[in-house]
């Protein structure tokens, strides 16, 4: 057991409430009970108001921080104040996509408290009550709590818990049958609605945007939540944190009799992006029959990791906006100003896997939008004009009034030891808060909302009475509302479609033809002899950009090209009998005859005109409205996967297409529909391909340009 | 006091020993009658700094329910030495929070601030009680916070109007038949004079706690106390005091046959003119008598079913009983009766109804503890598609079982394990010491409840349990209460 940090400190600096000071210890009497006789008073001239005293030290403990030889980080905040003990283990792996099963690492977390390999539930629920103690799990974390005099009874369970859960399939079924209930009441929350969506909207295609659903639970299995805890609950690089009544010799001990032997796999790290950035403002809006309030959440994504040295400052500016008490711009205009609202208030929520602004409020019906012409026009006012001096000093003290006070709780101490080593912080972090916090001023507070804050590019989302959806409209840039469900899906409405699916595929040729007989497109596609595209694709995930191109050689050649930064990182080819793909990681592989077999089905540059002859399954399953637009749909499997293609029912062009294989959903969507040597062809594309979005632009279009044949080979 | 020694003694059966850390403290009360209550700790240089005004909703006229609350909100609004918006702003820039809520029984306001600020906690609390100022523009203002906080509260909160609608049945005469939220026809209703009458009525300092815990000495702490709040007018003399503050000379010398000009402003109780003094006695000597209601209720002899339409998802069933006061010599054995109930992964709802039949999504058993007798729920969120009936029965059983059979010794000692658990956890911050002091004071007058409970509990047998559970769960005579989704679209 190696120790890797000690560290103890006194806080002593002169922001206005807090500094240093020598305490007398004054003796407590007894409870009894004391006449005090009035003496003849001073005259008192109230007006006056009364002076601050000299201000206390803050008082720092110590933490203790070390590690074990299996890799579990262990931090321990002794406090003897009462005879009581907690300890948190939280895990150590950045969360993972769920996709069509989101809510899996949720299940998990609900069924671990749900029998070992040791303990039934039963025995497991009674033996922890029995003590008094309480254990509650998550999808990350375990936490005890117990009183001292039971810890090693509570530590044999707990850490049963954190080594053996079995999840047994009938608790499985329960804790589904369960969740299905709670997904139905969530229905009926606004503020757990508001939630969804705001998630959903700040952070499409990546874990904190995604919401469990009535269909991503039933397609989660009990193999799913036992590989979930696998490859989460595992000692490498997670965390033990100790607050309490126990000493550091106790503590070491205790650690290495209970989780000295615990094995597993490797946590895993991830960049996951830094969410989804708007251009304009976008409106969403979730129906909630009945209601006779809006839920309001209006938010934006904020690049920012914990530490950063722009953290502090940000927070005074979000504390002066809206997450201070009563004297925030939003409380004092919305509530105190407007009466509006019971409470309007922001917060920024900074986390290691993405961090977003958001300002939420409940508003009855009736100035639903002036409440949000008032919380735009205060993020207006503060991305443009200095806050006052009397604004900056109020919260800055107020913020170090918070400070203090959050110190009060044991776990406060623990939790700072538990951030400074998770997000890499310097061990004097909160040794220097105050300080740093005093050296904010008004400029550096412009400067964060220049730089992180928006008013024009916000997501607005509102859960509320139908009634008032047509007075949020002029708050989109493009005027197009959208509207999600409770759980921040689509509303998807599916009609029978008027044409036949070969009808809709002709008029799909016309279309892109731009030709009206069938006779007049083929001639047209068949003059062309090759066809060469460059594609720009960029992403918040990564920087730079890839460049895609694709080839196709008459009468049935093609090939695919990814490069970054001139570095070929994967390729493929075809023929017209056989192909290959290689990439950098894996090298080349040979196109199996079944993708032979799935190809032949989709050859040339529009090879829906072949569908009919080339043996590819094919139906027009109807016409679904999204966001008010209507949509053909055509469901077409080559052998290999399912592909859903989606026709503009107006223009008849193809605007998505969404591929399902092995459970995984590849969407791309197209725009910007040109007219190119006689052919309408998309100049962009936007690819969602495993929880990353790519945004693509056509840079290079060439008809009948001279193609190498060693692209081919 | 030696009994329940005698009692813990006797308990030390597993070898371990029952303690509960002791709050110490120190009470007295002020000439003008207001209790002081304080309790000194260092562990965090903050001090919680409290006022408790007895009177709560059930002191309100029923035309005018809501008042209590609302009178809270104007009461941050300012007085003769804040201007409007500053009490908060006081606060807040010196590093402190506040806030106030509002019960059926009482009023209560506090502010934790850093310790060195005590005394200006304590100027802003004795504004608060001698001299606040309501201006029209925060009446107009706070009549609509109000509003929204009922409507993202109650109307707009799923199940959110359980509270009222039970509440209506179980009472019919007593108070408590309205929430403390009340009517919004009566808010609006309300007159100028409404607010001046009820604050001369009940803001006043004999039904006044001032509790403070913290970082703090205790010999200073007093001085302050003398200096801002014995200098507050006793007996109805602190309304000749708002009289004399705002009312003009003339006003002024027809209601009280002297002259403004004999008072000192500075000095009010102790001035010096001999007229000023004989008035001053006069209206100090006349108590301020606060009007309380009739504890007793009409019994509920029958069983009454109702059925609330609510923009819900899933059904509930909400059972309501009268429940004795939380003085009662029984609130103990209540509390432990719903523990076995509900409340742990192994409580026999929890495990029964939600984990085994799978009936209901929650269910729970709870008493509202409150000053006069009160009532108790006992209730469940069904599981989608279980019939209300059935939640209905499932419930039920389990109270009957409750009342035919002792409970095993097992769940008595884990009871007593989780009730140990529970007192020794609680107290640990000086805001919830204060209060905790300030409420047994008030309730109880006893402030030292706060150091007995564990012995109380630990005093509870099996058999106290089972008589509980036969005497309160009346099965003739509660509110049954059916939550079903509105029909929408």
């Amino acid at each position: 057991m190696k120790k890797i940090i000690i560290f103890s400190f006194l806080l002593a600096f002169n922001l206005a409430a807090f500094a240093q000071v020598v305490k007398t210890k004054t003796t407590v009497k007894k409870g009894a009970t004391t006449k005090v006789v009035t003496k003849t008073q001073e005259p008192l001239d109230r007006a006056i108001r009364p002076k601050a005293g000299i201000a206390p030290i803050i008082n720092i403990k110590d933490s203790e921080v070390f590690t074990t030889g299996n890799g579990i980080t262990v931090v321990l905040s002794e406090n003897h104040k009462l005879p009581r003990v907690s300890i948190n283990l939280v895990t150590g792996s950045d969360p993972k996509l769920e996709g069509n099963k989101a809510g899996v690492s949720e299940i998990a977390g609900q069924l671990l408290m749900s029998g070992t390999t040791n303990r039934t539930k039963d025995v497991l629920d009674s033996e922890i009550d029995y003590i008094g103690a309480s254990i509650n799990a998550g999808s990350e974390s375990i936490f005890l709590a117990c009183l001292t005099k039971h810890l090693s009874k509570a530590m044999d369970v707990y850490a049963d818990v954190v080594m053996n859960a079995n999840f047994p399939q009938s608790e499985f079924d329960r804790i589904v049958k369960q969740q299905e209930s709670s997904l139905l009441s969530a229905k009926s929350s606004p503020d757990q609605i508001a939630s969804n969506v705001e998630s959903k909207v700040n952070f499409t295609n990546h874990p904190y945007g995604e919401v469990m659903t009535e269909a991503t639970l039933a397609a989660i299995t009990r193999e799913d939540v036992v590989n979930y805890y696998k490859n989460t609950f595992t000692p490498t690089g997670s965390y033990i944190v100790i607050v309490g009544d126990i000493n550091k010799e106790e503590a070491i001990k205790l650690v290495n009799t209970y989780f000295g032997n615990w094995k597993g796999v490797q946590n895993s790290k991830a960049d996951l992006g830094n969410g989804t950035f708007n251009k304009g403002n976008r409106v969403i809006f979730v129906k909630k029959p009945g209601a006779v309030q809006s839920t309001i959440s209006i938010s934006f994504p904020v690049i920012m990791k914990p530490g950063d040295m722009n953290q502090i400052p940000l927070t005074v500016l979000n504390t002066i906006m809206g997450g201070g008490a009563f004297k925030s711009r939003l409380m004092q205009n919305l509530r105190e100003k407007h009466a509006y609202t019971y409470g309007c208030n922001s917060r920024i929520s900074i986390t290691d896997n993405g961090s977003w602004f958001s300002a939420s409020g409940n508003f009855r019906n009736d100035v639903t939008d002036s409440a949000i012409v008032q919380i735009l026009s205060e993020l207006s006012k503060i991305t443009n004009e200095m806050v006052t001096d009397e604004e900056l000093s109020l919260t800055k003290s107020s913020m170090a009034g918070g400070f203090a006070r959050s110190l009060e709780s044991p776990s406060t101490i623990a939790r700072f030891a538990l951030n400074i080593i998770q997000n890499k912080l310097p061990k004097d972090y909160y040794q220097t808060y105050l300080k740093r916090l005093e050296a904010v001023d008004k400029g550096t507070i412009l400067e964060m909302a220049k730089k992180y804050f928006t008013a024009n590019n916000c997501n607005i989302v509102v859960v509320g009475n139908e009634e008032i959806v047509n007075k949020l409209k002029v708050f989109d840039t493009d005027g197009k509302i959208e509207f999600l469900d409770a759980f921040a899906q689509e509303i998807v409405d599916t009609k029978k479609a008027d044409i036949t699916k070969d009808q809709l595929i002709e008029q799909y040729i016309f279309a892109v033809t731009e030709t009206t007989t069938l006779k007049a497109a083929e001639k047209k596609i068949a003059k062309v002899k090759s066809m060469k595209q460059e594609l720009e694709l960029t992403s918040s995930a990564f920087p730079g950009a890839l460049k895609m191109t694709t080839l196709f050689q008459a009468p049935n050649k093609d090939a695919m090209k990814m490069e970054m930064q001139g570095m070929v990182v994967q390729k493929s080819f075809f023929d017209g009998t056989a192909g290959e793909s290689s990439n950098m990681q894996t090298g080349k592989t040979a196109m199996s005859a079944e993708e032979i077999a799935a190809k032949k089905k989709s050859i040339g540059i529009f090879p829906e005109l072949n569908y009919a002859t080339s043996g590819m399954i094919y139906e027009l399953t109807g016409i679904e409205t999204v966001n008010g637009k209507d949509y053909y749909v055509l469901k077409i499997n080559d052998g290999q996967a399912d592909k859903f293609d989606y026709y503009d029912v107006k223009t008849f062009y193809k605007v998505k297409s969404i591929q399902v294989a092995e459970g995984e959903e590849t969407a791309t969507s197209f725009d910007d529909f040109k007219s190119v040597n006689g052919f309408v062809f998309p100049q962009k594309a936007a690819m969602m391909v495993g929880g990353m979005t790519l945004e693509g632009t056509v840079k290079v279009l060439e008809i009948n340009a001279k193609i190498d044949g060693s692209n081919f080979k | 006091m030696k009994k329940s020694f005698l009692a813990v003694a006797a308990l030390c059966f597993i070898g371990t020993s029952w303690a509960q850390r002791k709050i110490e403290y120190v009470e007295y009360d002020l000439p003008n009658g207001i209790h002081v209550i304080l309790h000194e700790e260092h562990a965090t240089p903050i001090v919680a700094v409290s006022i408790l005004y007895h009177v709560g909703s059930k002191n309100e006229n029923p035309d005018r329910t809501g008042f209590a609350h609302f009178f809270e909100h104007l009461l941050f609004e300012g007085s003769t030495n804040i201007e409007r918006g500053e009490y908060d702003r006081l606060v807040e820039s010196n590093g402190g929070t506040l806030n106030a809520n509002t019960s059926q029984d009482r009023t209560y306001y506090y502010e934790i601030l850093p310790s060195n600020q005590l005394e200006l906690g304590l100027w802003l609390e004795s504004e608060r009680l001698l001299h606040a100022k309501v201006e029209n523009v925060g009446v107009e203002t706070q009549r609509q916070v109000v509003k929204e906080e009922k409507r993202q509260r109650v109307d707009n909160q799923p199940y959110g109007s359980f509270m009222g609608e039970m509440f209506s049945r179980v009472f019919t005469k007593h108070p408590y038949n309205w929430q403390p939220i009340g009517s919004m026809e009566h808010l609006d209703a309300a007159q100028e004079i409404d607010y001046i009458n009820f604050y001369r009525t009940f803001y006043v300092p004999s039904n006044s706690t001032l509790s403070i815990a913290g970082d703090i000495n205790i010999e200073e702490t007093k001085k302050w106390i003398e200096k801002y709040f014995a200098t507050i007018p006793a007996g109805q003399a602190i309304n000749l005091y708002r009289d004399y503050e705002n009312l003009s000379d003339k006003d002024f010398e027809t209601k009280y046959s002297i002259a403004k000009a004999k008072f000192e402003k500075n000095n009010f109780i102790a001035s010096k003119d001999a007229d000023a003094q004989k008035v001053i006695k006069k209206y100090s000597a006349m108590e301020c008598v606060i009007p309380r209601p009739a504890k007793t209720e009409i019994p509920l002899d029958k069983v009454i079913i109702d059925t609330v339409y609510d923009n819900i998802q899933l059904p509930a069933v909400f059972i309501g009983y009268r429940f004795p006061e939380q003085t009662n010599a029984d609130a103990y054995a209540i509390e432990m009766m719903n523990s076995i109930l509900s409340g742990s992964s192994s409580s026999r709802m929890d495990k029964n109804i939600v984990e085994k039949k799978q009936l209901a999504v929650a269910a729970f058993s709870f008493a509202f503890g409150m000053e006069d007798p009160g009532m108790g729920i006992v209730a469940a969120i069904g599981a989608n598609g279980v019939d209300l009936k059935t939640i209905e029965k499932a419930l039920n059983d389990e109270i009957e079982q409750l009342q035919n059979e002792l409970i095993s010794q097992e769940e008595f000692d884990k009871l007593r394990n989780q009730f140990e658990n529970n007192i020794v956890s609680s107290n640990s911050s000086v805001a919830g010491i204060a209060e905790n002091l300030a409420n047994n004071h008030v309730y109880f007058g006893n402030a030292n409840i706060i150091n007995k409970e564990l012995e109380k509990y630990l005093a509870v047998t099996k058999e106290d349990i089972q008589r509980v559970a036969k005497k309160y769960f009346t099965k003739n005579a509660k509110v049954v209460l059916y939550y079903l989704p509105k029909e929408t679209n």
